[in-house]
Formats: C-alpha cells, sequence, structure tokens
C-alpha cells in the first residue's frame, strides 16, 4: 500500500466534484433536488397506506369517498413519481456528461502547458487513462451514484422524523443501528481506499503494457519473444488480479457485516415494539412495521455507492496529479523586439545528477545561421529543446530578442518557433490536417504553396485521395521521406521567423535526401536558423559554428577558421572522411 | 437480451470450464441468501397482523424477532460468500482473456496492426474486459437470485390474493418492457459510442505522444483538434444515448419502485368492497411494497449489457482473426540462402511486389535501393515473414519458408528496424531479448561488438539503468547501438538491415558502421539503405522500382550500365555536397 495513497473523506470528495462540476453545478443540484422530490413522492403513498391502515385499526370503516381519496393519492404519488424520476434523470445525464466534457479538454489544456519533461516521465498510455477511464467514472458517479446517496438518505429521514413525532422510542431503534453502521462503512472504506487507489494504479500500468507491447510488436515479433513480451504483460495483469482478489478477500465480510448490523434494525424495531404494546397505540406500532423497510433497504444500497465512491476518489487523486503539476512558469510579459537569439550562461540537467549544459553562452544574430557540432551526448539537441521551452533552463536564461523565452505569452513563442526535428511527429488526420496542424481558415492554394515549396506536392496529388488522405498514428502510411517534406510544408506554411533544425535526415534514398535539401533550403531563407548540423556542406555555410563537448561550448568561429586550429571540430571533420569511406564489405 | 448475454458468455466458455462448480455454488449461494431474506419480512408482516387484531403479546414478538436477529447475519454471510465467489471467478476469467487475447494478437499478421492505434489496444485488451466483472460477478449470483425470489414471491402474492397480487405485480413486466424498449434503443447507439470512446482514447494518446509537435504548430492547443472533436463526439453520443434512453429509463427506474401506488389503489376498493381484510393489505403493503427492488439490480445490470455485448463482438473479432498459419516444424537446412521465386506481395489491394526474384548467397552482402515506397522494405520485411507473400515464395536453405516452424524462422533471422524500438526496462532485458538466455557476460561481449558497452557503462546505473519511451538518457545513434546488440546477441545466420541506419546520429556513424561489420560477418545479408556509399562494396545491388527489380550487379557493373542506379549515384553525391545556405548567403 503506498504511503502517499490519502485517505480523503467522503466529504472532502463530494466537495471536490462539487468544485469540478463548474458551471453545471446548478444542473446538478436541480437534478438532486428533484430525486430527493421523487423519494417524497414515493413517501407519501406511504402516508397514504398509512393513513388507511390506521383508520381500520383505530375501528374505522372504509367507505367510497375514502376509497377515492386513498386513489387519489396513490395516483398523485405515482404521476409525481413519474415527472421527477424523468427530471432528474434528464438533467443528472446531460449535467454529468458536460461535466465529463469540460473536464477532459480543461485537462488536455493544462497538460498542454506542462514542461515535456512531465510528459516523458510518464508513459502516455497511463495519462491517456486519466482523461479516458477516470474521467468516465467521474461521469458515472455523477449521473448515478449522486442519486443514490439522495434516495439513500431522503426517505429514510423523512421516515423516522415521521415517526419519532409519534414514538420516539420506535424512532430510537431505527437510529441505533444506523449509528453503529454508517460509521463503521465510512471507516472501513477510509481504512482500505489505499487498495483500491493500488489497484487502479496497476490497471493503468497494465494499460501502459499494453500499449508499449502493441508498439514494439515488430521487435517482438522478429526477435521470437513472443512469450517474453507476455511475460510483462502477464505479470502486470497477474498483478491485477492478485490485487483484485485481495481487495475482494478484504472487503467481502466487513461489507456484509455493515449490511447485517443495518439490517439487524428490523429485529430491533420488532423488539421494541413488544415493549411497547400497550403503551403506544397499535396503529402507531403498525406504522413504524410498515414503514420499517422502506428506512433500512435504501441504506443497505449505499455499500454499492461507497464502492463508487472509493473509485471515484482513486480516480480524482490521479486527475488532481496531473493538475497538480505546475504548468510552465510565466515571468512578467515582455516583447522580443528582434529575432535575436541569445543564451546567457545556460545551465540545464533532465537529471538533477547529470548536468547537461554548462554556462552555455552564444548569440545568433536575427537572420543569421549558427550550426551546432558534438559528439553524440554533447547537449546539442537539448539546446534546440530549450528554445520553444519543451523545458526551462536551469540557471541562466535564454532571450529573444532581448526578452527573457519565460516572459514571452507561450502562444507567443510558439509563433516565433518552428522546429524540423528527426523524430518527426504527424498526426493520423489527413495530410492537409497534418500541413495546416489543424486550422481550418487556411485557404487550399497556401496549402499547395507550401507543399510545393518542400517537394510534397508531387506525391501528394498522385495520392488517390491527395490532400485529403489520411495518414494513419504518426504518418504510419507514409515512407520516411514523405513524412519527412510534410513535417516541411508544416514548418512553411507557419513561416515563423525561427527555425530549429535537427539536421540528422534519416535514411532517405538520395532522390529524396536532395529533395529535402531543397525543401530545407526554401524553408530557411532568411530566418534566423539554429542547426544541429552533421553535413559538411551545412557546416561550412554556417554564418557561426558552435562545437559542444560535454555541455561546454569549446570552441566557436567560422568553418574557416576552425579548420585551421587543433581542436574537436578539426578532429571531427577528418573522422567524418574516414566514415564517407566506409564499406559494408570492409570487415 | 438474453442473445447479448451469450454473446458475453461465449467469449469466456473457452476459459469458464473449470470455473463452473465456483460459479454455480456462487449462484446456489446468493439464492439460499435472498431467501433468507424473505424471513425478516415475513415476520414484521406476521407481526402487524398480531398488533392488528389484537393478539399480540410482549412474550409472543420475541420469539420473532429474535428468529429475524438470527436469520439477518447469516443470510449476509451466505450473501458474502456468493460475492467473494463469484469475484474471484470474475477477475480469473477477465485474467484469462486478456492473456489470450494479448497471446491472439502476437500471433496476427502484421498487417492487422497498421490500422489500430495502440490507445485502442489498450481499450479491447485492458478496459473492455473489465465489464465482465459486471457480468460475472454481479449479474450472474444477483440476477439469477433477484429473478429466483421473485418467481417465489410472486407465487405466494397469488396463492393469498390474486387480484391484490396482480396490483403488487403488474409494474414489473411494465417496467421489463420498458427497459427492453430502452435497451433496443440504446443497443442501436451503443455501438456508435463504443466506437467514439475508442476513437477518444486513440486520439488522447496519440496527442499526447506528440506533445511536442502539439506545442509548436497548434499552441492555442485543444481547440480544434482531432482530440478535442473526439472529446466532444463522446459527449454527444452520451447525450444522444441518454435523449433516447431517458424518457423509457427513467420512467422505468420510478415504476419499479412505485408499485406501492398500485397496491394502495386496489386495496382501498377492495377494502372498500369487503373483498379482502386489513390483514391481507398489510401483507401487500409490505410484502409487495419491497419484493421488486431487488430486481432493479438486475435490470441495472441489463443496462450495462449492450456494452458488454459489444466489447465481446470486438474481442470475439480478434481472437477468431485467422493468425498467421505456422506448422511449427523443425527443418534441417543446408545452408542460409535466400531465394525469392517471382514474389508478389499486395497489400489492401495495391500491388507493392510484382514478381520479385533474387538468391541472396550465405556469407555475401545483398543491398536492395531504389526510392522510398519502391518496395525494399515489404522485401525485407517479407524474409522473417512480418507480412505473409500473396504469390510466390520465398525458400530459405531451399525450403519454402512457410514450411518452416514461425520458431525456427525467427531465429534464422536477425532483423534490425530503422527505428530501434526500445521497451522501458533495464538496458541489459532490452540487448536479452536478443537472446533470454544469455549470461551478463555474453550481454556484455554484444555490447562491446555493438559499440555500446562504453556508454552503457557511463549511465548512472549500468546496464540496470532503465530505458525505454521518455528517456532522455541515449541519443539516437545510442538507441541504435543497443537494438544492434540486442541482434548482435542473436547471432542468427541471417541478418536483414531495414535502412537500419536511418535514425542514426550522424555523429555515431563510424561506430554504429564498426557495429554493423561485427554483426554481418558470414552472415546471409540483405541491407536497405540509402547513404549509397555505405553498400558501393555489396556483394550484389538490386535496384527496385515500383515493386521490380529493374536493375542488379555490383556498384561498378551497375555504374557502367549508366541506368538507374547511376542516376541515384549522382543524385547520391549532389545531395551530399548541398548546403542549407549557398556560400555566397553566409556573409
Amino acid at each position: 500500500m503506498p504511503a502517499d495513497a490519502s485517505t480523503t473523506s467522503e466529504l472532502a470528495c463530494m466537495r471536490r466534484l462539487w468544485q469540478l462540476a463548474g458551471p453545471k453545478r446548478g444542473q446538478l443540484a436541480t437534478a438532486v433536488l428533484f430525486r430527493g422530490l421523487q423519494a417524497c413522492a414515493l413517501g407519501l403513498a406511504f402516508y397514504a397506506a398509512i393513513f388507511l391502515v390506521t383508520h381500520l385499526v383505530d375501528g374505522g370503516v372504509v367507505n367510497a369517498a375514502l376509497a377515492w381519496k386513498v386513489t387519489g393519492l396513490a395516483v398523485l404519488s405515482l404521476c409525481a413519481q413519474l415527472l421527477f424520476s424523468y427530471l432528474h434523470v434528464q438533467r443528472a445525464w446531460d449535467a454529468s456528461f458536460q461535466v465529463g466534457r469540460n473536464l477532459r479538454l480543461s485537462l488536455l489544456n493544462h497538460l498542454q502547458q506542462l514542461p515535456m519533461g512531465f510528459h516523458l516521465s510518464r508513459h502516455e498510455g497511463d495519462t491517456a487513462s486519466v482523461i479516458t477511464d477516470d474521467i468516465f467514472w467521474i461521469e458515472g458517479f455523477l449521473s448515478d451514484a449522486l442519486a443514490k446517496i439522495v434516495q439513500a438518505v431522503v426517505l429514510p429521514v423523512v421516515i423516522i422524523l415521521f415517526i419519532a413525532l409519534r414514538t420516539p422510542m420506535l424512532a430510537l431503534a431505527m437510529v441505533a443501528p444506523i449509528l453503529v453502521g454508517i460509521p463503521f462503512v465510512l471507516w472501513l472504506t477510509r481504512r482500505f481506499a489505499p487498495i483500491g487507489i493500488e489497484r487502479q494504479n496497476v490497471q493503468a500500468a497494465a494499460g501502459a503494457v499494453m500499449v508499449e507491447y502493441v508498439q514494439g510488436i515488430r521487435v517482438v515479433r522478429a526477435f521470437n519473444q513472443i512469450s517474453e513480451g507476455q511475460e510483462t504483460f502477464r505479470a502486470a495483469v497477474d498483478r491485477f488480479r492478485t490485487l483484485s482478489i485481495d481487495m475482494v478477500l478484504i472487503f467481502t465480510f466487513p461489507l456484509a457485516a455493515y449490511v447485517a448490523v443495518i439490517m439487524l434494525g428490523v429485529p430491533a424495531v420488532m423488539g421494541t415494539t413488544a415493549e411497547q404494546i400497550g403503551a403506544v397505540p397499535p396503529s402507531a406500532l403498525i406504522t413504524a412495521l410498515m414503514l420499517v423497510f422502506a428506512v433500512f433497504v435504501p441504506l443497505v444500497g449505499l455499500v454499492g455507492v461507497l464502492e463508487h465512491m472509493r473509485i471515484t476518489d482513486a480516480s480524482l487523486q490521479r486527475i488532481e496529479k496531473v493538475l497538480a503539476a505546475k504548468p510552465l512558469l510565466l515571468l512578467a510579459e515582455e516583447r522580443p523586439q528582434d529575432t535575436t537569439i541569445a543564451f546567457e550562461h545556460v545551465g540545464f540537467a533532465y537529471d538533477p545528477d547529470t548536468p547537461v549544459l554548462r554556462d552555455v553562452s552564444f548569440r545568433c544574430a536575427p537572420r543569421s545561421m549558427t550550426a551546432i557540432v558534438g559528439p553524440s551526448g554533447s547537449g546539442k539537441s537539448t539546446i534546440l529543446n530549450l528554445l520553444p521551452r519543451f523545458w526551462d533552463v536551469g540557471s541562466g536564461k535564454i532571450t529573444i530578442g532581448g526578452a527573457d523565452i519565460r516572459a514571452i505569452r507561450p502562444e507567443a513563442l510558439s509563433d516565433l518557433i518552428s522546429v524540423v526535428f528527426q523524430d518527426v511527429h504527424l498526426f493520423s488526420g489527413t495530410i492537409r490536417d497534418n500541413i495546416t496542424a489543424g486550422a481550418t481558415d487556411v485557404d487550399d492554394a497556401r496549402i499547395k504553396a507550401a507543399a510545393n515549396a518542400a517537394r510534397a506536392h508531387g506525391f501528394i496529388s498522385a495520392l488517390e485521395e491527395g490532400y485529403d488522405t489520411p495518414i494513419g498514428e504518426g504518418g504510419a502510411r507514409l515512407s520516411g521521406g514523405e513524412r519527412q517534406r510534410i513535417a516541411i510544408a508544416r514548418a512553411i506554411l507557419k513561416d515563423a521567423p525561427i527555425v530549429l533544425l535537427d539536421e540528422a535526415t534519416a535514411a532517405l534514398d538520395p532522390t529524396n535526401e536532395r529533395d529535402i535539401q531543397a525543401a530545407l533550403f526554401t524553408l530557411v531563407a532568411n530566418k534566423t536558423l539554429l542547426v544541429v548540423a552533421h553535413k559538411l556542406s551545412t557546416i561550412e555555410t554556417a554564418d557561426q559554428i558552435l562545437v559542444l563537448e560535454d555541455g561546454q561550448i569549446t570552441e566557436r568561429g567560422t568553418h574557416a577558421t576552425l579548420i585551421t586550429q587543433d581542436g574537436l571540430y578539426a578532429r571531427m571533420h577528418a573522422r567524418k572522411s574516414q566514415a564517407a569511406a566506409w564499406r559494408v564489405t570492409e570487415t | 437480451m438474453s442473445a447479448d448475454m451469450l454473446a458475453s458468455l461465449k467469449l469466456v466458455r473457452s476459459d469458464i470450464g473449470a470455473e463452473r462448480p465456483r460459479l454455480m455454488r456462487a449462484m446456489l449461494l446468493a439464492c439460499g441468501s435472498v431467501v433468507l431474506d424473505m424471513v425478516p419480512i415475513w415476520a414484521v408482516y406476521r407481526l402487524t397482523q398480531m398488533l392488528a387484531d389484537g393478539s399480540a403479546t410482549a412474550a409472543g414478538v420475541w420469539p420473532l424477532a429474535l428468529l429475524v436477529a438470527v436469520t439477518i447475519p447469516v443470510a449476509h454471510l451466505l450473501f458474502g460468500l456468493a460475492t467473494r465467489t463469484s469475484h474471484i471467478v470474475a477477475f480469473n476469467l477477465i485474467h484469462d482473456l486478456r492473456l489470450r487475447v494479448a497471446r491472439q494478437i502476437a500471433r496476427l499478421p502484421m498487417g492487422f496492426f497498421n490500422d489500430m492505434r495502440s490507445g485502442k489496444a489498450k481499450q479491447t485488451v485492458i478496459t473492455e474486459p473489465e465489464r465482465l466483472e459486471l457480468l460475472v460477478a454481479h449479474a450472474m449470483p444477483e440476477g439469477t437470485s433477484a429473478l429466483f425470489t421473485w418467481f417465489i414471491v410472486t407465487g405466494w402474492l397469488f396463492y393469498v390474493d390474486w387480484r391484490m397480487a396482480l396490483a403488487a405485480v403488474l409494474f414489473a413486466p411494465v417496467s421489463f418492457i420498458l427497459m427492453g424498449l430502452a435497451m433496443k434503443v440504446s443497443m442501436r447507439e451503443t455501438e456508435a459510442y463504443q466506437s467514439a470512446s475508442n476513437m477518444l482514447s486513440g486520439a488522447v494518446v496519440e496527442h499526447l505522444s506528440g506533445m511536442a509537435a502539439v506545442k509548436i504548430f497548434n499552441p492555442r492547443g485543444v481547440i480544434g483538434s482531432e482530440t478535442a472533436a473526439a472529446i466532444d463526439h463522446v459527449a454527444s453520443m452520451q447525450s444522444e444515448m441518454g435523449r433516447k434512453f431517458v424518457p423509457l429509463g427513467g420512467t422505468f427506474y420510478a415504476l419499479i419502485l412505485a408499485n406501492i401506488t398500485l397496491i394502495l389503489a386496489a386495496g382501498a376498493w377492495l377494502l372498500q368492497a369487503g373483498q379482502i381484510t386489513l390483514d391481507v393489505f398489510l401483507f401487500f403493503v409490505i410484502l409487495g411494497g419491497n419484493y421488486s427492488a431487488p430486481l432493479m439490480r438486475l435490470f441495472n445490470l441489463f443496462h450495462h449489457f449492450a456494452h458488454i455485448s459489444i466489447m465481446a463482438t470486438a474481442l470475439q473479432e480478434i481472437l477468431a482473426a485467422p493468425p498467421q498459419p505456422d506448422t511449427g516444424a523443425v527443418l534441417e537446412l543446408e545452408n542460409h540462402d535466400i531465394a525469392f521465386e517471382r514474389v508478389s506481395f499486395a497489400y489492401q489491394d495495391k500491388a507493392v511486389l510484382k514478381g520479385v526474384s533474387f538468391v541472396a548467397r550465405e556469407g555475401q552482402v545483398t543491398a536492395l535501393v531504389g526510392l522510398s515506397g519502391a518496395g525494399k522494405s515489404t522485401i525485407a520485411n517479407l524474409i522473417p515473414r512480418l507480412y505473409d507473400v500473396t504469390d510466390g515464395c520465398i525458400r530459405i536453405g531451399g525450403y519454402d519458408s512457410r514450411d518452416m516452424g514461425l520458431d525456427q524462422l525467427m531465429e534464422a533471422v536477425g532483423f534490425v528496424f530503422q527505428d530501434p524500438f526500445l521497451f522501458t526496462a533495464s538496458v541489459a532485458e532490452n540487448i536479452r531479448y536478443g537472446n533470454p538466455h544469455a549470461t551478463d557476460a555474453e550481454v556484455e561481449a554484444a555490447a562491446r561488438a555493438a559499440q555500446a558497452h562504453a556508454f552503457i557503462a557511463a549511465l548512472p546505473e549500468g546496464y540496470a539503468t532503465t530505458i525505454g519511451r521518455g528517456s532522455q538518457l541515449l541519443s539516437g545513434g545510442e538507441k541504435q547501438r543497443i537494438a544492434l546488440a540486442r541482434t548482435v546477441l542473436k547471432d542468427a545466420p541471417i541478418i536483414v538491415l531495414d535502412e537500419a541506419t536511418a535514425f542514426t546520429d550522424p555523429d555515431s556513424e563510424y561506430e554504429i558502421q564498426q557495429a554493423l561489420g561485427a554483426l554481418m560477418k558470414g552472415k546471409t545479408v540483405v541491407i536497405v539503405a540509402h547513404r549509397l556509399h555505405t553498400i558501393a562494396g555489396a556483394d550484389q545491388i538490386l535496384f527496385v522500382d515500383a515493386g521490380q527489380i529493374v536493375e542488379s550487379g555490383t556498384h561498378d557493373a551497375l555504374l557502367a550500365k549508366d541506368g538507374a542506379y547511376a542516376a541515384l549515384w549522382r543524385d547520391h553525391t549532389a545531395a551530399r555536397g548541398l548546403g542549407l545556405r549557398e556560400a555566397a548567403d553566409a556573409s
């Protein structure tokens, strides 16, 4: 049992749900009210029955007038029940679905404002469960469980008050088991809440394993590790089963005990009746007995609700965890004056123990080209990752046009920057959606122009559905070169003044590579360009080359100057020529 | 409705065998408990009767109260045992079903996955089967026992007075019919709803995994995105379902509790006419007023059956999909030559390969070159049967690869993918994918051969460091070298490299080339490559164009021929010299 799985009270859970309901609160409250009125309408029928029985026990006779009166009450009760039930269900459902929708959207919005570190530290399958499954539980709670709580409370309370006015002793007998049972069951569920939370976490973990299993199915198959791959999944599923069964073993009997305690109110009322015979008119005793099940049965129904509540509480906590993650900080707003990029004594670490960048300072003039080179793992890509604030600097600062990037509104910052990275990510929509990045107000001519400039128009128009061709998850239905060109078209259309480029062109056929090179050429013209460079030709034409070694800039200058120094740059240059001479058959 | 239940039951039929006795026991226990539940109701009725006719004395009432006090704990003990048992059965069944689906997924042809988002897989294997808990753990014991008592009590009611019984019972079938209609309505919507929620899950997972691109290209984010559309769609599906379900379902919820109103009206007139005594009236108010409540639970469960049956159908589809044929045979191979004999392959009716024939000899390197989308990767993928040929055959060591057991084939082929997929596991575990029985020393030796030992040793926990998605610890080239180590460890006689240096960080190109050299020694090598200089020394170069081999020969022979390969080579040489900016630009 994790220690941090706090055991919030039912009240706190309800209060939190209430907060999350936001603008739908009013509707939910009306729904609850209608459900209460439905219970009262049912109570009206009981009242009529009691009235009739009391009349008879007290020696009265039933004449037509009385029969009409009772029938009228019955009909009234039935109609009111139907009406209020309808009104309740309608409002409760609609409100809870809207709450779910709003919560999903605001969660997604929040997630978008979190640093990439948050996303990469969690499995996406896990975060996805929060948005899908956990919110379904909350919707279910608001639409069903809330009603059951109202139902379980309203009628018993009304009845007990009614009895208390006439025979306090009997009311006492009704209240006693409730006073024992309710605190017991609340204690019980709170005591074991961590198991419920743990179970949900295990469930989410199994989901994450499944997502990875499917994503890596090619590897699983090619290495003939079908059974091994399943071992991990089996372990996750096993853990879920064990935990679920444990939960059942722990919960079942205490919960059955709660139900038994509540229902023991029946013999308690019977015993009290036995003692009150003679002291109280028989009609009063009969009245209490007629109502005894209407008091206890709804309370028994609370068991299911409490279970639902615990799961909802666990879901809430998982949602809270996401909501509690701090979005990127925003300093007092500043506006960039131009597109000069400056790193000032920047230090950064993904993990506090291993610094990635140390005291990195450099400037890129507007529309200049800066190439970053260095050995694998020296921090080149990190520099690119810091500019769009995928992560924030640990120390020092980065400015664009004199403004600290932490003081630029995120949207404004994104507007300034385009990226073309090696792991281009495309989305499942159509080619058009991907080029426009979802914007719907872009006219076709501009899309085509961008695709043309990216050397992508040719292959796109050769597709049967052209720009409306769906490309599959991550662009799976396109080749690597096609994906890259669409990513470039997306960047060209965006036309941001700063371009970040991680040049490692994936293995493309030479013809493709030449096209992409030409596409990039269009993209970066007249932009402030920061490129993690690999090609000799790229580096040679850069205005400024930064050589990065172990997180520090060790050399800087143009190709012409660096090549003459006896530094890392000159050595790398020599070795590249060596790699270029390599042949597969050499070994 | 019964048909839907059957669909879900069919799904677990093969797993249910061993659990059947337990399930029966659970149902019997539940029936026993509900029969005992009748005792307090009868006792309360008996007491009111005694009070009404004035025969009640404390001495006469106490035994009744004691009887009830004893029955209640026993009844709930039985019920606790029943649900405990049925839950254990349910969790076992869910567990087995999940494993069965995962196993089946691994055996399906790869084509199955091209259109399956990983988020959907999670939904299908993790989220949906959980609904079985409802069916097995709740519906079976509670449902059967509720029906069981309902029939017994109905008989009892009719035995006492048929007219009053009619009034007490009437609402139940009416409710049933309403619920049936509601079900029918929601069934129609359920399928659409289910696909909406699958879509949501898929969209959310993808949105999260593409978060970096979202941040740059769609900073205003969520609004207007596919994910937002999916969220809205789910909400509107829910509302739509609700709108259709509420008039019927809402009425049902009210009616099932409201039979007291009919009993009341009928009772009033029968009392007035002197047809029944107060005694009978009390009997119906107490017994008839409560006995339908357990049916409510059953109805509640029915509501979920629509979902369960859809889930069952979807899972059934996966389970019934024909797995890739596997003879399981172990053949004696003379050598590890690969021969393609007039191989054709079509994917979704689109011809990808047309009559491809070639022989790749043991100890030689065969290179596949050509434009993206020509079919090179397809040829590579067909060798380990990631897909099966549509026509013609592939022989390995003289045998049709389909006659060879999949196990043997997978053992024989080492495959290096373009995208080095690493699982969330330790470095050592990832390498051990190549051979689960390898010792630590062997794992390290493979890592050394793949030029990976040095950087692995520098990781925080060396070989025990957890890597995988989200790990910032490794660069693309390092990931590729771990994937290579995996293949080195496998030591298969046939090596297929599918653009294996694609995502290579060019700075580690030299190291990776060394690693490849170690891997390829003495094997049958088939390599898909774009960096033409790396394969210029291959024993045989095949130029693939539009699914056919149009040229073959050595580098020199092909250059001399001055055909397609020679043109590609010229592009290659040109692309290597192209800068991002013209030298003149660089001021």
